[in-house]
């Protein structure tokens, strides 16, 4: 552990129940885990192990049934509604395996989106837009719209929306879930890059090869973890 | 987010669904063209009522037979001079209507002709532009003679009225000599408008065309407005006197005053009956959106949770849907006064009166705008109270 270095993430004891109907189904079963700026996680685990559901709760779009949650040092059970939205629109920037762009907006207005909710002039946002899409190699599908776009482009749309405000944590939950090979390759080097900028990435797979290319690697299964590291 | 990148979101989502907009909107393009056309047609109502009163002074009071038809018991020229008697009553005239065929060089037309004693006309501001007018004389003598309304001088001659005047017309095979025409006195409205009729002195009408069917009404006026009551009770008073069969009970007594708001009420009666009608469509369509708009929002449940991970605020959301809503209403709302003023011509063919105004065009706007907002608000707050998970999920 990096002395110093700010810790993003401190979950504590995390128990997360469903209930469906009169069954109870423990989904998570007291997580703990602190993730620190900079790091680069993997978490590792079959389907149904509950991976998408910690994800879920690390991004304050879900509230875990006893346990506790510091973000960026606030307390996210403390947190109203509104708090919520604000921290996920500020903090974190979601990347999702079915990629989630708005079918109806083109490339730089799906990107920009995070920043207009967020308050930004539309300038402004459109400026920050084209540069992220611009990096991510995007810069001559703008105007595209995500049916236009291949899978792996929009992946990377979808990436440039995630990183567009500068977000203290980038979730990434099986984001190469829906790609080809050298789609999925070309996605892991760019979150590579995003860190070695400091980006702080948590990917969530059920895919082993993914897990191989970082060191820091989370195991779960059944709800529970196991640091191997 | 800004209102105006709000707008510009939901803007594009529309502009992406043309067809269902459309769809959508037709319920509140007839709800608004209805409304529009409603106040068009009662401000055209009110005016033509207005116009065919301002006519009649509103101390006019007219005395009729209660049926139609067969009167038993008729009016008479002696109820009129009687009715003079009273204080509060300046002038009586009884007069006779008819309408007949009215032949003018083997021309036919069929019009209605009025018997009036010689003095109605300056009492009526009947003046004549050619010729003369009806004199006593005309009366006492039963001269055979007519006064021509502007109108209807014009469509027996053709557009040449002046050649008329001293020719023979007849009116139901009787032959009368014109004497003169009237100038124009505008459109009353009603069936027998003046500048439509031929006008004869009343002995002769009795004589010549009505016989023994003669049955006139009188038309009485009070010295005042004040008056006007006053005038009503003395009537019903000779009446009862002179007709002692059956009293006053068989004849209608009308003043003009009452005449008028009867009419006005009529007509605004007829207004909140469309009114209704533009409502209850309204409410229609409005269910329509709300349909639409909670399959809008169950399509776009993907959707919602994304926008919800990427930082919407639950009012956001609302605001969206409810903004989408309001605007495919307004959208509907200002083709229905497009449509209405289309439709404006049609109702003229049909001879209603419309008259287009602004607070028509606002009051259909602003009920589409309500049904929006109103059909709207249960669709949107469901999609802001999504859950960001359940919505992800969604499938
Ligand atoms: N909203 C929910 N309601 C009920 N059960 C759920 C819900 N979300 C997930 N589950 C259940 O929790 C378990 C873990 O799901 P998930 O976190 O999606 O796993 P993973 O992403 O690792 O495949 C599964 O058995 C799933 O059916
Ligand atoms: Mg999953």
């Amino acid at each position: 552990m990096i002395e110093n270095a700010k810790c993003i993430i401190d979950a504590r004891n995390i128990v997360k129940i469903y209930q469906n109907g009169s069954e109870k189904l423990k989904v998570l079963d007291d997580v703990s885990m602190q993730i620190l700026e900079g790091d680069f996680i993997v978490i590792l685990g079959p389907s149904g192990s509950g991976k998408s559901t910690l994800m879920n709760l690390l991004g304050c779009l879900d509230l875990p049934t006893s346990g506790q949650y510091y973000l960026d040092g606030l307390d996210v059970l403390k947190a109203k509604d509104n708090q919520l939205a604000e921290i996920r629109n500020q903090k974190i920037g979601f990347v999702f395996q079915k990629f989630n762009l708005l079918p109806r907006l083109t490339a730089i207005q799906n990107v920009m989106l995070p920043l207009l909710y967020r308050g930004a002039k539309e300038e402004e946002a459109k400026e920050s837009a084209k540069e992220k899409l611009k990096l991510l190699g995007l810069g001559e599908r703008l105007n595209h719209r995500p049916n236009e776009l291949s899978g792996g482009q929009q992946q990377r749309v979808a990436i440039a929306r995630a990183i567009v405000g500068n977000p203290h944590l980038v979730l990434a939950d099986e984001p190469t879930g829906n790609l080809d090979s050298k789609s999925s390759k070309d996605a892991m080097e760019i979150f590579k890059e995003l860190n070695r900028q400091g980006n702080t990435i948590v990917i969530i797979t059920h895919d082993i090869e993914v897990a191989e290319q970082v060191k820091k690697v989370i195991y779960i299964r059944d709800g529970r973890i196991y640091d191997k590291n | 987010m800004k209102i105006k990148q709000l707008l510009k979101l939901v803007l594009i989502n529309i502009y992406q669904n043309k067809v269902r907009t459309f769809l959508t909107t037709l319920g509140v393009i007839v709800g608004t063209a209805t409304i529009f056309l409603v106040v068009a047609i009662g401000a055209g109502g009110e005016a033509q009522v207005n116009e065919q009163y301002s006519k009649l002074n509103v101390g006019t009071i007219i005395v009729m037979p209660a049926q139609r038809g067969k009167v038993v018991d008729p009016l008479t020229e002696k109820d009129a001079e009687l009715f003079m008697a009273s204080d509060n009553i300046a002038h009586a005239f009884p007069i006779l209507q008819g309408s007949g065929d009215i032949n003018y060089n083997n021309f036919s037309f069929n019009s209605s002709f009025i018997a009036i004693p010689p003095e109605y006309q300056e009492n009526n501001n009947l003046t004549v532009q050619q010729g003369r007018a009806l004199d006593d004389e005309d009366e006492k003598k039963k001269h055979k003679y007519a006064v021509l309304g502007a109108e209807l001088a014009n469509t027996l001659t053709d557009g040449n009225p002046s050649e008329i005047v001293g020719s023979n017309i007849s009116i139901n095979r009787r032959k009368f000599e014109v004497i003169g025409i009237f100038n124009r006195v505008g459109d009353t409205g009603s069936h027998s408008s003046y500048d439509d009729s031929a006008f004869i002195a009343y002995s002769v009408g009795e004589k010549y065309l009505l016989g023994t069917r003669a049955n006139p009404i009188i038309t009485v006026q009070a010295t005042g407005l004040e008056t006007v009551q006053s005038a009503i009770n003395d009537i019903t008073n000779t009446l009862n006197e002179t007709h002692r069969m059956g009293g006053a009970e068989q004849f209608r007594i009308l003043d003009a005053g009452s005449r008028l708001a009867a009419a006005q009420e009529s007509a605004r009666t007829m207004s909140l009956l469309l009114l209704a009608v533009a409502v209850v469509v309204l409410i229609v369509s409005g269910i329509g959106i709300m349909n639409v708009m909670f399959v809008t929002v169950k399509e776009r449940t993907k959707e919602i949770g994304t926008l919800k991970a990427i930082g919407a605020k639950k009012r956001e959301i609302l605001s969206q849907f409810l903004l989408e809503a309001v605007i495919i209403s307004l959208v509907g709302g200002l083709l229905g006064v497009i449509l209405g003023f289309f439709a404006i011509p049609l109702l003229k063919y049909f001879e209603l009166p419309a008259l287009p105004s602004i607070s028509g065009i606002l009051l259909g706007l602003i009920f589409s705008v309500i049904t929006g907002v109103f059909f709207g608000f249960y669709p949107a707050w469901k999609a802001a109270e999504l859950n960001p998970i359940d919505a992800l999920r969604y499938e």
